[in-house]
């Protein structure tokens, strides 16, 4: 149980190539901070630092309030979770998960019972003697989990944990790694490319891109007011649509005229508008796909669309639309609410009105694409 | 008809096979037949000298015991064992080491000592044989004295013979490397916990080629030890057996059975090492 703090940390490789610039975050004790974003955005090296397994080039990173930047991983006290598992293959799953207490030269029947324990949890008690290579991904994981887990380390850290498993697999562990921190409550950092791990797993998302972070915050907050437009469409799925359009003021009210419509801005928005005095101007217009609704008939506030893909996930349908002028909108419509008639017409070509939520659009600066409110 | 062709590809390779196993008898035969000479001519009483067969006329351990009890060769084979193990020890560490250091490690001129080492390598060792000796022998290390000295020589150059093991080392998973260290293993620990239990054959390979390199080494152990039977290893105590031409026609058949002695000690070892001389340690390690 610790606090990780890190000051203006910097990553530079081969004298001139920035991996990560001036990395500022205060972690909290028992926070579960997950760090996301796409390949290359620094986030594994940043977390690599933590662990000591990279050298920090610049700035300082504190656990528990000493500056650990000189100090070898083993003196750090942390545990990590490798995405290719590394399990030592010359050990059975009891001694992989012992291993960390041998060098610490535990008594053997402290090893056994911590062992023991941590294998419960996982449900790997039935494989404790078999060797890394008789078990499957799923298993090999859970392993490298409980290596981690029988050490009382100060912080875990965990880089891609599920991205070698497949879907099945990686939802349910990923429930049970929720599971696991209620048990352990110990400060968790995670490395996860998975914007639904990001968001199911963190107490807080640090969202990355070539080595800046673009936003810290709740998933609630990066979800409902991503700062940038980056974040607005790494941020869920599927992604956010967005399209230049307009923003007009007529008073203190406020309009998007995207594709001829005129939809009004409403609610917390529309106020947030005129409280920042926000004059009439261009915009990137933000709309993620659930708040999009199907309109009955042609409205002022109505697209026209015509229907080019309809992928059936169950309880939703995934509509891509086309408007008049070729710009691809991607709707999800619950299908709870639809006839079975209408289901079937969703066909390629069907002509469809839809509109917007007015108090759920993003305004985002065509030229800083950061969030106007 | 698809039977039919089952049985052709069968039929096929049976006959592949066959060829196969003819090549690699008469192969067997041409590398075997001159160690079954030398085994059947160490066995040989009836004479000393070579002679036109190859089957002994009279078998006996007469030469295997003239060898024990009128030649040095005890003091030789106690002088080459004495050097081999030094050397075995010594050396396997110093390999294994290295090729940690350059496999794992990263620092300046890395590279550039590599590039060094292996330029270093293609000169033949003997190009410093004088000044060996003349260092050598300011310390009083030739001659009767010349195991500390062959030791020294031997060992010296060592850290070059790191390329095989080195890259063994590569082909494990950094990863692994990086989990002991984060789980509070050190340098040394990552290397005999981690690395060595995982480059079982490679150590086992460094071992024995160690070992056997003095065994069959004539050309310092003769320069280092000149006359001085003493200080002889086998190779040059054996050669020294039949140095002249009256000696060769006194000697051949003990010679022989010296040459089947000296196979004994290594032919032990690589037997028992063998079983450790397995592939395919590293499955389950990590994902891929």
């Amino acid at each position: 149980m610790a606090r990780v703090k890190l000051t203006d940390v910097k990553k530079i490789y081969d004298k001139n190539v920035v991996a990560v610039h001036d990395f500022n975050l205060d972690i909290a004790d028992k926070e579960f901070v997950v760090f996301v974003g796409p390949s290359g955005c620094g986030k594994s090296t940043t977390l690599r630092m933590i662990a000591g397994l990279e050298e920090i080039s610049e700035g300082t990173v504190e656990i528990d309030g000493v500056v650990v930047n000189d100090l070898q991983p083993k003196d750090r006290n942390i545990a990590m979770v490798f995405q290719n598992y590394a399990l030592y293959p010359h050990l059975s799953v009891f001694e992989n998960m012992a291993f960390p207490l041998r060098l610490q030269k535990m008594n053997n029947d402290e090893i056994y019972r911590r062992v023991t324990e941590a294998a419960e949890i996982l449900c790997i008690t039935e494989y404790l003697n078999r060797k890394p290579r008789a078990l499957s991904g799923g298993q090999r994981q859970r392993v490298a989990i409980g290596r981690a887990m029988v050490r009382d380390s100060k912080v875990f850290l965990m880089d891609e944990p599920l991205s070698n498993l497949d879907a099945k697999l990686r939802n349910q562990m990923r429930a049970e790694i929720i599971l696991l921190r209620q048990k352990i409550d110990t400060t968790f950092i995670y490395v996860t490319h998975d914007q639904t791990e990001a968001m199911t797993l963190g107490d807080r998302i640090v969202i990355m891109k070539d080595g800046y972070i673009q936003q810290v915050g709740t998933p609630d907050e990066v979800f409902d007011m991503p700062a940038n437009l980056f974040v607005a469409e790494f941020i869920g799925a599927p992604k956010m649509n967005t399209f230049p359009t307009k923003l007009v003021r007529e008073g203190n009210e406020y309009f998007v005229t995207p594709f001829g419509s005129k939809i009004k801005v409403d609610g917390a928005k529309g106020v947030d508008l005129s409280a920042k005095n926000v004059k009439s101007r261009d915009i990137i217009l933000g709309v993620r796909p659930e708040h999009i609704v199907l309109a009955d008939e042609k409205r002022d506030d109505t697209i026209e669309c015509t229907v080019q893909v309809n992928e059936m996930m169950g309880s939703e349908l995934h509509l891509h639309v086309l408007t008049k002028d070729g710009t691809q909108i991607i709707v999800r419509v619950p299908t709870i609410n639809l006839t079975h008639q209408q289901r079937d017409e969703m066909v390629n070509g069907h002509k469809i009105y839809i509109t917007f939520e007015g108090k759920v659009m993003h305004f985002f600066d065509p030229e800083s694409t950061n969030n106007l409110l | 008809m698809s039977e039919k062709k089952h049985m052709g590809m069968k039929a096929k390779t049976r006959l592949s096979n066959t060829i196969i196993y003819i090549i690699l008898t008469v192969m067997s035969i041409v590398w075997l037949f001159p160690f079954f000479c030398i085994v059947c001519e160490s066995f040989r009483v009836e004479s000393t000298h070579q002679v036109g067969y190859v089957l002994p006329k009279q078998w006996g351990f007469d030469n295997y015991i003239n060898l024990f009890t009128k030649t040095d060769f005890p003091v030789w084979f106690k002088n080459t064992f004495l050097i081999a193990l030094f050397v075995a020890v010594i050396q396997t560490v110093i390999v294994l080491c290295m090729s940690y250091t350059l496999s794992r490690l990263r620092f300046k001129s890395r590279k550039g000592l590599m590039n060094v080492m292996l330029i270093l390598g293609m000169f033949p060792g003997f190009l410093s044989m004088i000044v060996l000796y003349k260092v050598l022998n300011g310390m009083g290390l030739t001659g009767p004295n010349s195991i500390p000295g062959l030791i020294l020589v031997y060992v010296g150059s060592s850290g070059m013979g790191y390329y095989v093991s080195k890259g063994y080392f590569d082909t494990i998973p950094r990863s692994l490397d990086e989990a002991a260290r984060v789980d509070g293993a050190n340098r040394l620990q990552v290397l005999t916990k981690v690395m060595l239990p995982l480059c079982k054959p490679i150590v086992i390979y460094t071992i024995l080629t160690a070992f056997m390199g003095p065994w069959g080494d004539f050309m310092f152990a003769k320069y280092i030890a000149h006359a001085s039977s003493a200080g002889m290893t086998v190779a040059v105590g054996l050669q020294s057996m039949i140095g002249t031409p009256s000696a060769l026609t006194a000697n051949y058949t003990m010679f022989c059975a010296g040459g089947v002695v000296v196979a004994v000690p290594i032919t032990i070892l690589f037997m028992s090492l063998q079983k450790y001389y397995v592939e395919g340690v590293t499955g389950g390690a990590v994902k891929g």
